[in-house]
């Protein structure tokens, strides 16, 4: 008490001696001002973070320790009509990146980089792709398909990769050798455009989606449902433990119509040629083979690929990645004969049993326009016409006809519009008449223009999926079904909605009957054009066609005069339709010759899957 | 001896600060222990050690240390230049020496041996008179040299916090206008050379915090993530904390340097806005008694030599704190009596030691 007493008397006693201290005592108590000024800014700081922004901060502090782990669903199987599977799911190896959760992203794609064998730069692009279109605490994958030495390097090092991790994830395997592929379509990674929209929001980066073909036309239906795993995870991204566990949903398988001994039975015979194959059933609209040459990969472009070998596919010449059968436009050549004559019967401009002289020349105006038999067929009646493509016969009737009948009934037989397959992107062809050709080209018709179309030349296109179905039409007596790839089967999980029916062909029978014979005898007749189609155990219809290209489509160097395209559209058996078959091969030459035995395996193959079955041996087949 | 000794500080210390004090070291070894029990442990030997040497420097009055202050800090220079030739390397800096597993940091040490030697320098008589330029040029050499020496090491923080002794005790002194306004244009004058030769001089890392700290959420994941993580850590204690064990920061690790520089972001997420409060309060109290201690003493050495410490200790807290809250950059000053070291506990302890020095020993 004494001593504190003495204390306060020595500091009053001090304070009135100021020179011995100079102002050094006056400037310590503006030191120790400042020192509550620190205070304070400290105190009200801390109340601005840990009170006012507790909320902000506290889900933050949440967000490092919770990670979730988005798990993509797995996607649905694809089957042929008989449970063969075509597209199925594999393991694939990925490494991942949580950007939000990398504290040194120079240093560590450093290291992963050494880790994968990889340039950094490679690394830097796929991640750059997303970057600003996803939030940050969503995992990107930055490298798929890892080999098991990549997964076992990565995996040692994780140690120092925050952000980074290693899932597997489903992989597509498609089937050897490019089947199918126009067909099934591949999957890829989808793009910052697809995120806009809104189905695949909520999809994890990484997710395959589809990109053509059946992937692309069903994804919704394949693609399931994704799940997500919660985890408890240090700074280090090590899980400490499992929170909840959301298991994906897998999509539902697809059953297709077709029947891949015929896919495999088409492309093969078709072989290196350019060309499109569609077999169909005529009463239902089944595809039973979708073929188109060249074709890719599905495997290879479902993965990350190089963009040189990318930019290589889609500038080659010979377009690998256009289905032809569905988006190749080629002039129908001598088939189209069918539409003409249907014209000309409704038209009352023909008489079928009225003989007519082939002298192998066919004058318009100044035009002099020539048979593709040297000399002419002599004197023939519809029948044989048909039976042996006589040109002249139908310039004639195409003539008296003129171009909007022909265009009339080409329309009525589908052609010009798109059959509505269940593929995206399918093109439609061209029927011309006078309007078409005043509205596109600004033109008159003139009348050397008729003859040419009447033959199935000129300005008209079709792709060889519109041939398949005009000849089903012709095979079913003016029923027109729309083609689709996807089994109507409710046991097999999906149901394709009923598409609008086409109205039957308003034609009576009697007409379509005066047509397949002369088709029947394209095939049975010795002279027939399409007599190498024809087998002895299996009654073929059909039409072939030798259309010359006058387009310089391909842009092939090497190829001075471009063969013609070759065309054999047909149906069988004669009696009971049960299959459609049309085969184009791209400048191949003769129908009956290039496209026609390609058509005749499939028939044959058919043959011996459907029509055999419990009835035959394989001993009666051999031809 | 003892037992007059003895009967000497119960009857002169303050017994509030004895319970301050020892309130503060408890804090300590329960938020280490929450970072890493084996960290209390060895905390508290340390502990244990700084009272001892605390005992002792009470045992010697100051005007005798300050008599000595040239050997003391002529001794700890050498340490400084023995360490940077040949220290022991830690996490990639060079700051220890010692036998063994006994290593000290005599960058540490430096911070009083400078107090005790600026407080020689700048009155060396127990009158007062104004500031020369000799003093002014010498105090700054005896500054800058061990400054340099710490920074290469590199310990950009105690060099940082050198300057500010010095700073402290030069304005305490009273500047005439003449040394002002030299130093104002050579300051000028050698900015950009000098900033260049700073800059220059840093290590990536310290060149790093700097760019971070100007714009901490550029980069949330790179260069900021220390204060980022920081400030997550104390905000998400809320009003009452996460507890011990609920605080995610530290318990996981999000928290770089919890144990060291970012102690404070520890405790203040196990025991929320009251908590800080209530720690507050008590370092406050320790700086009060500092700043009464000076005021208090009759003794112009005495006096100084308590301002140089009480500035020490309270811009240590400041700067960390501030550090800690994102305010300033991470230079890397730790905060006194709380961030684990062996080297930085004996000097707070022996600091405080020298306030109740003066206390004792100045002329009633």
């Amino acid at each position: 008490m004494w001593l504190v007493l003495q204390n306060v008397m020595a500091l009053e006693f001090h304070s009135r001696k100021k020179g011995f201290f100079g102002s050094s005592r006056a400037r310590l108590q503006v030191l120790f001002l400042l020192s509550w000024l620190g205070l304070v800014v400290v105190i009200v700081r801390l109340y601005d973070v840990q009170v006012i922004k507790y909320h902000r901060y506290l889900a933050l502090a949440q967000d490092n320790v919770e990670k979730v782990v988005p798990i993509p669903p797995l996607r649905g199987e694809i089957t042929d009509r008989n449970g063969v599977v075509l597209v199925h799911n594999g393991p694939d190896f990925a490494v991942f990146e949580t950007p939000y959760e990398v504290k040194d992203p120079r240093r560590e794609l450093a290291w992963l980089s050494e880790d994968l064998g990889i340039p950094e730069k490679i690394l830097r692009n796929s991640l750059n792709r997303l970057e600003g279109v996803l939030p940050p605490h969503v995992p990107v994958p930055l490298k798929t398909d890892l080999s098991m030495a990549q997964v076992g390097r990565v995996n040692m090092d994780l140690y120092r990769l925050p952000g980074f991790f290693i899932q597997v994830m489903p992989k597509r395997i498609y089937p050897p050798d490019g089947l199918g592929s126009h067909l099934l379509g591949y999957v890829g990674s989808f793009t910052p455009a697809d995120l806009k929209g809104s189905f695949y929001r909520h999809l994890p980066p990484g997710t395959g989606i589809g990109k053509s073909g059946i992937e692309k036309e069903y994804d919704s239906v394949l693609q399931g449902v994704p799940g997500s795993i919660r985890h408890l995870v240090d700074s280090h991204g090590r899980m400490i433990k499992s929170l909840k566990n959301d298991p994906p949903k897998e999509g539902r398988s697809l059953r297709l119509t077709i029947d891949v001994r015929l896919q495999m039975t088409a492309e093969r015979f078709l072989g290196d040629r350019r060309g499109a194959v569609v077999a169909l059933d005529p009463e239902n609209g089944e595809v039973l083979a979708l073929v188109s040459h060249p074709s890719y990969d599905s495997g290879e472009l479902s993965q990350a690929m190089k963009s040189d070998r990318w930019n290589q596919l889609i500038h080659a010449p010979e377009h690998p990645l256009t289905n032809r059968a569905i988006q190749g436009l080629y002039p129908p050549g001598s088939v189209f004969k069918i539409v003409t004559t249907m014209a000309g019967l409704m038209e009352h401009k023909l008489d079928p049993d009225k003989p007519f002289s082939c002298g192998g020349t066919f004058r318009v105006g100044s035009v002099v326009f020539h048979d593709w038999k040297r000399g002419g067929h002599g004197e023939l009646h519809l029948h044989r016409a048909i039976e042996q493509s006589c040109d002249i016969y139908f310039y004639t009737l195409g003539m008296k006809l003129g171009p909007e009948p022909i265009a009339h009934y080409a329309r009525l037989f589908g052609l010009g519009s798109r059959t509505g397959i269940d593929l995206p992107a399918e093109l439609s062809g061209t029927v011309p008449d006078r309007a078409w050709k005043k509205k596109f080209l600004h033109a008159p018709w003139y009348p050397g223009e008729t003859p040419p179309m009447a033959i199935g030349q000129g300005f008209l296109t079709v792709t060889p999926i519109e041939m398949a179905r005009l000849m089903g039409a012709v095979a079913m007596n003016g029923h027109m079904a729309v083609p689709h790839l996807v089994m109507n089967d409710k046991s097999m999980g999906y149901v394709r909605p009923k598409s609008q029916q086409a109205p039957d062909i308003p034609i009576p029978e009697e007409n379509f009957a005066i047509v397949k014979k002369g088709l029947r005898d394209v095939v049975a007749a010795p002279h027939g054009t399409g007599h190498p189609v024809n087998l002895a155990f299996f009654e073929i219809a059909g039409k072939t066609g030798t259309a010359q290209v006058v387009s310089n489509r391909g842009k092939m160097k090497n190829v001075k005069r471009p063969k013609a395209d070759s065309w054999f559209v047909g149906f069988g058996p004669f009696d009971n339709p049960k299959i459609v078959v049309a085969v184009l091969i791209e400048n191949g030459g003769d129908g009956g010759d290039v496209a026609g035995p390609v058509a005749r395996e499939v028939f044959r193959m058919y043959y011996i899957t459907h029509l055999t079955q419990g009835k035959t041996g394989s001993r009666g087949i051999a031809s | 001896m003892v037992g007059s000794q003895l009967y000497f500080y119960i009857t002169k210390l303050h017994p509030v600060l004895i319970i301050v004090l020892c309130s503060i070291l408890a804090v300590d070894l329960v938020t280490l222990y929450s970072v890493a029990p084996y960290l209390a442990l060895k905390q508290g030997m340390w502990q244990v050690i700084g009272l001892f040497v605390s005992w002792g420097v009470l045992l010697v009055p100051y005007p005798l240390l300050l008599k000595n202050a040239r050997w003391v800090y002529g001794f700890v220079l050498a340490l400084l230049a023995v360490v940077f030739l040949v220290g022991h390397v830690s996490h990639g800096a060079r700051r220890w020496i010692g036998v063994g597993s006994f290593q000290v940091q005599p960058s540490e040490f430096m911070i009083l041996a400078l107090v005790l030697f600026l407080t020689w320098l700048v009155c060396p008589r127990k009158k007062y008179d104004p500031l020369t330029m000799k003093v002014f040029i010498g105090g700054l050499i005896a500054t800058a040299i061990p400054a340099l020496l710490i920074a290469k090491q590199p310990d950009l923080g105690t060099a940082f916090e050198l300057m500010i002794i010095f700073s402290v005790m030069i304005f305490l002194k009273g500047i005439p206008s003449k040394i002002v306004t030299i130093t104002l244009l050579g300051a000028v004058a050698f900015f950009p050379v000098g900033w260049q030769l700073f800059w220059n001089h840093l290590h990536e890392f310290q060149k790093d915090r700097i760019r971070a700290f100007i714009d901490p959420s550029s980069d949330p994941s790179g260069l900021g993530y220390h204060t980022i993580q920081s400030i997550v850590a104390v905000g998400s204690g809320g009003w009452l904390g996460q507890g011990l064990s609920g605080a995610t920061q530290v318990r996981y690790r999000f928290l770089p340097g919890a144990h060291t520089d970012f102690v404070f972001a520890v405790f203040t997420e196990e025991w929320g806005f009251i908590g800080a409060l209530f720690f507050l309060g008590l370092i406050s109290y320790l700086i009060w008694f500092g700043f009464q201690t000076a005021l208090e003493c009759r003794d112009l050495q005495g006096f100084y030599l308590a301002s140089g410490v009480t500035g020490f200790l309270l811009f240590s807290f400041l700067i960390n704190a501030l550090m800690v809250l994102g305010i300033l950059p991470v230079v890397g000053v730790p905060m006194p009596l709380m961030s684990y070291g062996g080297s930085a506990m004996i000097v707070s302890l022996a600091s405080l030691a020298l306030l109740m020095n003066v206390r004792l020993y100045s002329k009633k």
